[in-house]
């Protein structure tokens, strides 16, 4: 291929690259569950989409069928099975009263995108020049603004998704540095996901029924300090 | 061949346990199964201390990643063992809990599932299908940790499914990098001896952030600190023969793939996972033993101690001589079985008392001499009294470091174990013998107590006969390893320095 | 030389004349899209027309920069117009007088001139549009900063008609993601700056809500007039920067003809249509932010510079 079309290929992974990251901000940031769904929604096609273009411009058809595997799992498995497992209704639920408020958590990812970079740099030099590229550090930013996502939310589908996020984000630095990785590898760890979210899903169903809310992160009263207090019946009968 | 039908055993009993047949069925099966689970891998096991190598006899797709060696036989036959006793443990703690046919049935369906992801993470030598394994253990877990589905209980099972995600995630992306590192160093088969054969060129910063991102992720799978914070809340809140597994040989299960990743990091120069293993190993230790200090709830403290022992077989790991190995090997042993032990015990209490707190409990010998009795010798064994199998392991541990001349990490680990011996023989000794206040029984009495107050409480046959049949071994080993025991133990520790 | 002055005032003819069009199409857009007639496109400038003819009437506890606000807010787009690429992709006479940050600090300076003016007669709606405009000025600066340096950064300079170059040559440079994200994040500031749903309603008539609009309460007359005309010349003249040196960088004059740049005038007009269209769309399908989620919509706009100067970093 002519080195005018690598060039551009290579910008539009970038491009990819830069959006998926805006994404994963995003999930850190929207108040509303349905938003964050859509964010990941879009954050899959962005992978399936670099997955694709590294395939186009290594002549993998190993990554195409990853783009191809991504593509039909998460953005419309996913929703599917969430909407079947968890109540319709936590769709609808935004965080009004948040962790942290919305800008100081922005500059927070902001700090680990950057910690993500000082990260990933050395190690896309260690491998070889072709593998370079803004996958690897984009990846670790994905993966670690999907581990700050589980410590600021509170509802039960963005606490989910922020999971799945961690996994888009490995993923994104794997199919620039583990490109060969076995077919069956890559479908089995998509249909873990899918597991994960049947789980999750049951669950979050199973604490809407019994606990009454499904600001999951909410609760926190198995302590040691601070628990009830041991009822010392210390009564002379 | 055999090593495929263990895998498929539990497949099998899940589907049978689904069809809706009398009351028994599924309990049946289930002990039928773990019970042919058992000779199996003891057979397997018995032959590779014999000195046979295991590598899948097929070829196919994914079945050339099945392989056994010493080390995972070890761990299959300790799996097949706790299974066994818990699942007769089950029976009788179960049918205390009044369920629907259909739950029960849900229980064991997800009961043997989870043994079946258990027993798939020594056997796949893949590292990816590793993973895949083990998030599957997580996944088949995390209904039997809410089973109760009280608040408590629930909020349990989601800590638990949220940081053991979370630590996958890190540990894929750990495995990708050594992926990577596998190809920089020329390729070649992507198993555990596929590895340390290539570890010598990888570029060895691949090889450490790997390392370094499966430490931290899969150790939030076995509770080093400061991951721990899901363990002290999933393995008490779900049903005690689940906690018995998820201690005693899940945990088990996940610290098995960290110690793989040991002879890898050894092939390659200028790199120390002993002092990661050391580190991490000690700050385990010593959390655990304060924290255990002000536990108010029995089964935290079981777990709590799953986490200090969890720590303690890191250390031995971190201490790199094959005497050291060994030692670590024989811990693992002793742990599973002893945890297992002292979680058939802690729900034997709960079944007599109906309370999970150890304030609420005073004077138990007196309501049921079996649980008091088995809540004793659980509290004696899992800190390391004599004669029981953990104090034999934890002093060839400290034999192992003294040798060395390592004093200053076998001093601290000696420390850490007395004072966790003190914190819990202090609870236990206040639960079993303490003066009864009054006939106290806690008003929210999850398990019905069958007599009234001030009666004795009697075991149901299948716990007491699963206490016995796991005080076995904990009994013997402290005294006595068997010859083809050894054999294993030995393998399994030059699997790790090799 | 002197063909490049005299383009030079082509361009600020075209701004001054076709920004009230700009406006008025964008109404009638408006409108349309929910399903009314809408006025006339030219009706901005009967609207100036009339005000221009009307008498003025002005506090008398107002001081002088009451009275000399109107002619800056008038001029400083002028300014600016003078330094940006509307119809050529070449520099002309007056383009190196300033690079972009300045001619950003010659608009906040008509911003600013005109929430002192709205401080200055003590009506109790002034002030308190003036201290909501500050606000969103304040918190759209760091965005303002952080495009700039990245543009900066990739281009190599800060004079926009060096900086358009850089995205046209090659044509992958285009989709590269420090240009998209910039793209995007420039998009918010144009919505902040020009005062358009979702931060401010430009067609609110309750000064109690009013952010932008607030600066021309107290006007009438001649004075009205010119705020209103700085107030069209502002957006078109953000526009044509967000068009012209990020968004569609072609379409400009090349030779140093005036025919070139004559043709060039239709170009312009058809792609601020084209934006306009794509304006409408996000004020008809977005709602007002409540006051407080200005911020949060600034530090998305934030991020996303952020983000692009990242991306740019890490590119190999």
């Amino acid at each position: 291929m002519s080195e005018a079309t690598n060039q551009m290929l290579e910008n539009l992974n970038a491009l990819a690259g830069g959006l998926f990251l805006l994404a994963a901000f995003g999930m850190v940031a929207t108040r509303q569950a349905r938003g964050c769904l859509n964010l990941f929604i879009t954050q899959s096609l962005l992978l399936a989409a670099s997955a694709a273009l590294l395939g186009f411009r290594h002549h993998s058809e190993h990554l195409y069928g990853v783009a191809v595997v991504n593509l039909i799992s998460k953005p419309l498995v996913v929703p599917w099975l969430l909407r079947k497992t968890s109540p319709e209704e936590i769709y609808t639920r935004r965080e009004v009263d948040q962790v942290l408020n919305i800008p100081t958590a922005l500059l927070m990812a902001l700090a680990l995108t950057i910690l993500a970079y000082f990260l990933g740099v050395p190690l896309s030099n260690a491998v070889e020049a072709e593998f370079r590229g803004p996958n690897v550090p984009i990846g670790i930013a994905g993966l670690l603004l999907g581990a700050f996502t589980l410590t600021v939310r509170r509802e039960a589908v963005p606490l989910l998704l922020g999971v799945l996020a961690m996994e888009n984000g490995a993923f994104f630095a794997g199919i620039a540095i583990a490109r060969n990785l076995p077919m069956l590898v890559e479908l089995a760890i998509a249909t873990d996901g899918l597991i994960i979210v049947f789980i999750m899903g049951v669950l979050t169903r199973a604490v809407q029924k019994h606990v009454g809310t499904t600001a999951v992160g909410e609760m926190a009263t198995l302590k040691e300090a601070g628990a009830e207090p041991v009822k010392e019946e210390a009564v002379a009968k | 061949m055999s090593a495929l039908i263990i895998l498929l055993i539990p497949l099998v009993a899940t589907a049978l346990v689904c069809i809706p047949l009398p009351k028994r069925w599924p309990m049946g099966v289930t002990v039928v199964a773990c019970a042919a689970l058992l000779v199996l891998t003891a057979q397997l096991a018995w032959r590779i201390a014999a000195g046979e190598a295991f590598v899948s006899a097929l070829h196919a797709g994914m079945l050339k990643w099945i392989a056994v060696d010493g080390l995972s036989a070890l761990v299959l036959l300790l799996i097949a063992l706790v299974a066994t006793t818990a699942s007769i443990f089950s029976i009788g703690y179960m049918a205390q809990e009044g369920l629907t046919p259909g739950k029960l049935r849900l229980y064991y369906a997800n009961y043997n599932l989870f043994i079946f992801s258990m027993l798939a993470v020594p056997m796949a030598a893949e590292p990816t299908l590793v993973w895949i394994v083990v998030e599957l253990t997580t996944l088949c877990s995390a209904l039997l940790v809410s089973f109760d589905n009280t608040h408590s209980a629930l909020e349990a099972a989601w800590k638990y499914v949220l940081l053991s995600l979370m630590g996958a995630g890190m540990a894929l992306f750990g495995f990708l990098v050594l992926f990577a590192a596998m190809q920089a160093a020329g390729g070649g088969t992507y198993t555990w001896d596929g590895l340390a054969a290539a570890a010598p060129q990888m570029p060895p910063i691949l090889l450490q952030t790997a390392f370094v991102f499966i430490l931290i992720g899969l150790g939030t799978k076995v509770g080093l600190v400061p991951m721990h914070t899901w363990l002290p809340d999933a393995h008490s809140q779900a049903p005690s023969p689940v906690c018995a597994l998820l201690s005693g040989v899940e945990t088990t299960a996940i610290l098995y793939v960290i110690l793989r990743m040991f002879p890898v990091m050894r092939a390659a120069p200028h790199s120390h996972p002993e002092a990661w293993a050391i580190v991490l190993g000690l700050i385990s230790v010593g959390v655990a033993a304060f924290l255990l200090l002000q536990v108010r709830d029995y089964k935290r403290m079981f777990a709590f101690s799953t986490v200090e022992h969890m720590g303690v077989i890191l250390t031995a790991v971190g201490l790199g001589t094959s005497a050291a190995s060994y030692a670590a090997m024989q811990q693992i042993v002793a742990h599973s079985v002893t945890k297992s032990f002292c979680f058939f015990a802690a729900g034997s209490t709960l079944l007599a008392l109906g309370t999970r707190e150890i304030g609420a409990v005073r004077g138990l010998i007196r309501r049921s001499p079996g649980a008091g009795a088995a809540l004793v010798l659980g509290g004696l064994a899992i800190t390391g009294a004599p004669p029981l199998a953990i104090f034999l392991s934890e002093f060839s541990i400290l034999k192992a470091g003294l040798t060395q001349g390592r004093y200053v990490v076998t001093g601290l680990l000696a420390i850490f174990i007395v004072i966790a011996f003190f914190g819990v023989m202090l609870h236990v000794n206040r639960m079993v013998f303490g003066a009864q206040e009054n006939g106290q029984h806690a008003a929210p009495a999850i398990h019905h107590s069958e007599g009234s107050n001030g009666n004795k409480y009697r075991l149901p046959f299948s716990c007491g006969l699963a206490l016995i049949l796991a005080a076995v071994p904990m009994l013997l080993l402290g005294v006595y390893i068997p010859k083809p025991l050894h054999d294993l133990l030995t393998l399994a520790g030059a699997a790790l320095t090799k | 030389m002197s063909r490049r002055i005299i383009f030079n005032l082509v361009q600020v003819l075209v701004v001054l004349v076709f920004a009230p069009l700009a406006s008025g199409v964008l109404s009638r857009l408006k409108e349309m899209v929910q399903s009314k007639r809408g006025p006339s496109i030219f009706q901005p400038y009967r609207d100036l027309w009339k005000l221009f003819h009307k008498d003025e009437i002005i506090s008398e506890d107002s001081s002088w920069i009451f009275r000399f606000t109107p002619y800056i807010v008038f001029v400083t787009p002028i300014f600016v117009a003078l330094l940006i690429p509307v119809l050529t992709n070449y520099p002309l006479f007056f383009a190196f007088m300033g690079d972009m940050l300045g001619g950003g600090f010659v608009l906040s300076l008509g911003g600013f001139f005109a929430t002192l003016a709205a401080v200055d007669t003590a009506n109790p709606y002034g002030p308190m549009g003036a201290s909501r405009t500050r606000m969103v000025g304040f918190l759209a600066e760091p965005v303002f900063m952080i495009v700039f340096f990245t543009v900066s950064f990739v281009a190599g300079s800060t004079i926009p008609y060096i900086v358009q170059e850089k995205w046209v040559t090659p044509l992958a440079n285009f989709f590269m993601p420090s240009h998209v994200l910039l793209v995007l994040a420039f998009l918010m500031l144009v919505l902040a700056e020009g005062g358009r749903i979702p931060v401010d309603n430009p067609t609110g008539h309750f000064e109690l809500a009013m952010i932008d609009e607030s600066k021309s309460l107290e006007y009438s007359g001649r004075g009205f007039a010119l705020m209103k005309w700085g107030g069209y010349m502002k957006m078109f003249v953000l526009m044509c920067i967000f068009l012209n040196v990020l968004v569609t960088p072609w379409g400009l004059a090349h030779e140093q003809a005036l025919g070139a740049v004559l043709v060039a005038i239709p170009l312009v007009l058809f792609k601020v249509f084209c934006f306009l269209l794509v304006l409408v769309v996000i004020e008809s399908s977005l709602s007002k932010l409540r006051l407080f989620r200005i911020s949060e919509f600034l530090g998305a706009a934030f991020i996303t510079s952020v983000a692009a100067m990242i991306a740019q970093v890490f590119l190999p």
